[in-house]
């Protein structure tokens, strides 16, 4: 790319099956409606002891089985593939988006010093969610920090238009443990009630669980088999910003290069983006870079922004795939969703981002945005 | 057309490189920093074991390619790994020490290392790789997918040069991939990206992968 123009791509890869585990329950329509409904799931935290970390509040689901005898996201991913309507194509490839996958079971064997915990089966993950799926492919863990299923979106889409793959089955989970709780607030992290994306006050993340599977094929294998489209994932720009473990570029260079990848990987123009669902976790920094990062590349004049990250916590491996089928229901409703709790904009996002659903008005494309630890940026063009 | 142009790898006594046809015994693994880098890394003291021996087998590799570096000049190339343990020794360190604590305070500084992509994160930084960066693993945890991704992301996505590899507490190996428009550099290529993913499927142990790799670049050199 960095020596030349990349041809269109023959191959073009779409979501024909999606789903999603939230806070909201089961299913895209409670979180559609819970996020419109301006409805946020960050409360009180009763799963284990919080009282001498950052927090107490996370958005977490109701009805899971902590230390149990299977793990929280295979309790999650269990609920969602019994709501699946049609099976799943048999010659699928899975790709696994987590950052931290079962370390709830990792957790429960120290704690009840049980087992030599190097024995530990990190990678068995992928294995259980193939088994689950009725898939030949045994699964291939992609994490890449809170921007695992981005990523792993990406990749299913590099495999479908270079051929490699004709049917990827996407799965993204992560869990609210104790183990990821403590750590994010030793970072200091956290904010103490609930995150405030774009807000002026706003002091941290709040740390959020889900589930969701994306089915993504080639769009004539999906029109061949009569499958609805949900979306195209027209093109994708992954980068790195090489500047620091924990904290966004200073410039923003990392992501506005992610960016660049993705408009010139979907051969699109700035005017063909509608609105950006940014990664707006809520905490100082990685708001500021983003922002920083979109106001360089629509220097013409702002497009509406928004972030779910106020409604239903960072959801961190997870967060990924759950955006971009909000992004994709929101570019069939031609609205923007609201950024659930922002309240007193922030001066860089002012006349970008809303406390209230707008109109998309122009473009027919929306901007998916990821950034997580390491530096990592993932952008993916949705249509 | 993508090909391999450079090999590092590192182990518990031995480093060395497979274009330079290279292998070196060695005594303190922390002072071969001196040797190996380029250029001063900051922190390198407070990494986990996964990202020492990632980052060696990274610095060998570039340097086994021709490809010079600097933090402060940043460069379009990408990172995938891979293992078989993710950051399962760092997961135990971090929670080992949470609890120790009373359940009080975790300590950032080992947080930051539980996520399997961290080391490659470290990576990136010293060496200013710009590029895409994940951690990609199959049960058992061969080179195939590293290799994989990172070949379409040449081909595909227009990526001048891509690295691949695997890193354990005590083993790496990390390869440079590069393809038409990474051609500029130095050298010859150690095997196309055929003969490397053959290597891959062999599901050989990251030994077994430098021998196989070290043979393919003699009989390169014979022919």
């Amino acid at each position: 790319m960095e020596n030349g123009r990349i041809p269109p791509r023959a191959i073009r890869p779409v979501i024909t099956a999606c789903d999603m585990l939230t806070p909201y329950g089961p299913g895209i329509d409670a979180c559609w409606s819970g996020i419109h409904d301006k409805v946020s799931t960050i409360r009180r935290l009763n799963r284990f002891n919080t009282a001498s970390l950052q927090s107490d509040c996370a958005a977490f689901i109701e009805g899971l089985d902590y230390h149990g005898n299977e793990s929280l996201v295979m309790q999650m991913i269990a609920v969602l593939f019994a709501r699946m309507r049609n099976p799943l194509p048999g010659d699928a490839k899975l790709l696994v988006a987590t950052t931290k996958g079962e370390i709830d079971l990792l957790e429960k064997m120290i704690l009840e010093g049980r087992g030599d915990e190097k024995e530990f089966d990190a990678s068995g993950l992928p294995g259980k969610v193939s088994a689950l799926a009725g898939l030949k492919d045994r699964g291939t863990i992609i994490s890449a920090a809170c921007a695992s299923a981005s990523s792993a979106v990406a990749r299913a889409a590099l495999m479908i238009s270079g051929g490699s793959a004709d049917c990827v089955l996407v799965v993204a989970c992560d869990s609210i443990t104790e183990f990821v709780f403590a750590g994010f607030s030793s970072l200091m992290a956290l904010d103490k009630t609930a995150s405030r994306p774009f807000d002026k006050g706003r002091s941290g993340l709040s740390l959020g669980e889900a589930a969701a599977y994306a089915l993504i094929m080639s769009r004539e294998r999906a029109k061949r088999e009569g499958l609805e489209i949900v979306a195209e994932i027209s093109g994708w720009g992954l980068s790195d910003d090489a500047n620091h473990m924990t904290g966004p570029s200073r410039t923003s260079d990392g992501m506005i290069l992610a960016l660049e990848r993705a408009l010139h990987s979907a051969d699109c123009s700035r005017d063909d983006i509608s609105f950006i669902s940014a990664h707006g976790t809520g905490t100082l920094y990685n708001d500021q870079m983003e922002m920083r990062a979109y106001r360089t590349l629509f220097a013409n004049g702002p497009v509406p922004v928004y972030s779910i990250k106020g409604a239903l916590g960072h959801t961190l491996g997870a967060a990924g795939l759950v955006e971009t089928i909000i992004a994709a229901r929101a570019i069939r409703a031609r609205q923007v969703p609201p950024t659930v709790n922002l309240r007193d904009v922030d001066d860089d996002a002012a006349g970008w981002a809303f406390p209230e659903k707008q109109d998309a008005c122009k473009g027919h494309k929306a901007l998916v945005t990821n950034a997580g630890f390491s530096g990592i940026n993932t952008v993916l063009v949705l249509s | 057309m993508v090909s391999v142009k450079g090999i590092g790898w590192i182990n518990g006594t031995e480093y060395g490189s497979v274009s330079g046809d290279r292998r070196v015994r060695y005594q303190d693994r922390m002072e071969l920093r001196t040797k190996l880098f380029s250029c001063p890394f900051k922190g390198f003291g407070k990494l986990d074991d996964v990202s020492v021996m990632l980052c060696y087998a990274v610095a060998l590799a570039l340097k086994d390619a021709g490809i010079d570096y600097h933090a402060d000049r940043k460069q379009p190339a990408g990172l995938i790994g891979t293992n078989a343990s993710g950051c399962l020794q760092s997961d135990i360190n971090y929670f080992r020490d949470y609890l120790e604590s009373g359940r009080i305070m975790a300590r950032g500084n080992l947080f930051i290392y539980t996520l399997p992509s961290s080391p490659l994160g470290e990576a990136s930084i010293h060496f200013g790789l710009q590029g895409p960066l994940l951690y990609a693993a199959e049960p058992g945890g061969s080179l195939l997918q590293a290799f994989s991704i990172a070949a379409d992301m040449i081909r595909i996505d227009g990526l001048p040069v891509m690295l691949a590899g695997s890193a354990e507490v005590d083993e790496a190996i990390y390869c440079v991939l590069s393809g038409a428009a990474g051609q500029e550099m130095k050298g010859n290529s150690i095997c196309s990206l055929d003969e490397a993913i053959a290597v891959a499927e062999s599901g050989r142990n990251i030994s077994g992968v430098i021998n196989d790799f070290m043979a393919l670049n003699k009989e390169r050199h014979s022919a």
